[in-house]
């Protein structure tokens, strides 16, 4: 399966961890899970990545966290988005669609995309 | 627990180069998640050790995943990898006050490509004074083999002031090919300013740059050392 090159990738993580967090609290690992599920594969991202990032969106109080016990007694980490983030997401989605909106038109549909089957032998 | 688990974890954390307290969590919170994944992948049948190291692989390099844990912009980072960026920022890239790096971007930036207020380089780009092998400073003083500036000190020198062997387009150009010219050139000089840039620009050459080329490499070496001293297969 194609994967996204890491240079499509970055800085769009953020927005894609911020979305994954609207859905309510949840901790490093179910992030991950979630992401790729979510991404059905496509992404497929370096796990320990997204640590660094949710570094970098609590330093920039757009999500919140907090130190709690979990089901197997260890100490988990749980993050939770804040008004903050929820403003930037709403931005991030909307610039996103406005893109989207834009490549779909000048590159084509999604279907038009993809490569065309070669026919051996084919003559003109 | 793995010991290449713990290997891993300890690897991170060297990386991270965070305060113990901070570095504690990160690791309390990385190993969760390893364990978790670990778990999973053993209960999808994989056996326990080659769960681990899945685990470990889908993780990242710890290099990778270190660096990037480390503070955003921290007093000293120096890296061996991807762009440093502190007050004192030092690695194949870097961004800071005092940067060194093979592009190094700062206040004063000493690099192969250096980009600043102070540049000094292979190719220096500079808003005050640049020095390098390609000079820039379009608004400053500029001097290296080829300089271009306001001042203009280089073998070809182009600019409002230059000196230099060969001074294309220069508004008051001096060649040190011609005797008169060459008479020209030590008139700029015998004025009080010209003499203390002349001072100033030398100080420069011979006492800051090679001090601080030598810090700066010092303290690279340092940084080599102590994840060497942590983990010799680190550095090879």
């Amino acid at each position: 399966m194609t994967r996204l090159s890491k240079q499509t990738l970055d800085g769009n993580v953020e927005t894609l961890i911020l979305a994954v967090l609207e859905t309510g609290p949840s901790y490093g690992y179910a992030i991950v899970k979630e992401l790729n599920e979510r991404a059905e594969g496509i992404l497929q991202l370096g796990e320990g990545t997204i640590y660094p990032v949710l570094y970098r969106l609590e330093d920039k109080k757009l999500i919140a966290a907090r130190w709690r016990l979990a089901e197997n007694g260890r100490q988990r980490k749980y993050y939770r988005l804040i008004s903050k983030g929820h403003k930037a997401l709403a931005t991030n989605r909307r610039q996103w669609q406005m893109l989207s909106a834009a490549m779909g038109k000048v590159l084509g549909s999604a279907q038009n995309l993809l490569p065309k089957p070669q026919v051996k032998g084919a003559t003109i | 627990m793995s010991r290449a688990l713990q290997k891993y974890l300890d690897q991170v954390i060297l990386y991270a180069n965070r305060k113990e307290e901070d570095a504690a969590k990160i690791r309390t919170e990385l190993e969760d998640h390893l364990r978790q994944k670990t778990a999973d992948l053993a209960a999808q049948g994989l056996p326990r050790e080659d769960a681990v190291f899945q685990a470990l692989e889908d993780h990242g390099h710890p290099r990778t995943i270190g660096y990037g844990l480390r503070k955003g912009f921290a007093l000293c980072d120096i890296r061996t990898e991807g762009t440093a960026r502190g007050f004192v920022a030092i690695g194949p890239r870097a961004v800071g006050i005092i940067a060194f790096g093979n592009i190094a971007i700062g206040l004063f930036a000493f690099g192969n490509l250096a980009i600043g207020a102070l540049a000094f380089g292979a190719l220096a780009i500079a808003g005050l004074l640049s020095i390098g092998g390609i000079s820039l400073a379009p608004l400053g003083a500029a001097v290296g083999l080829a300089a271009v500036g306001q001042g203009a000190f280089g073998m070809i020198a182009c600019g409002g002031l230059a000196v230099g062997l060969r001074v294309p387009w220069a508004i008051d150009g001096v060649s040190l090919l011609s005797g008169e010219n060459g008479l020209q050139f030590l008139q700029h000089f015998q004025t009080h300013e010209g003499t203390v840039a002349l001072i100033g620009i030398t100080l420069w050459l011979f006492l800051v740059v090679p001090v601080l080329n030598g810090v700066m490499c010092s303290i690279k070496k340092n940084e080599y050392l102590r994840i060497q001293k942590a983990d010799s297969k680190l550095i090879e």
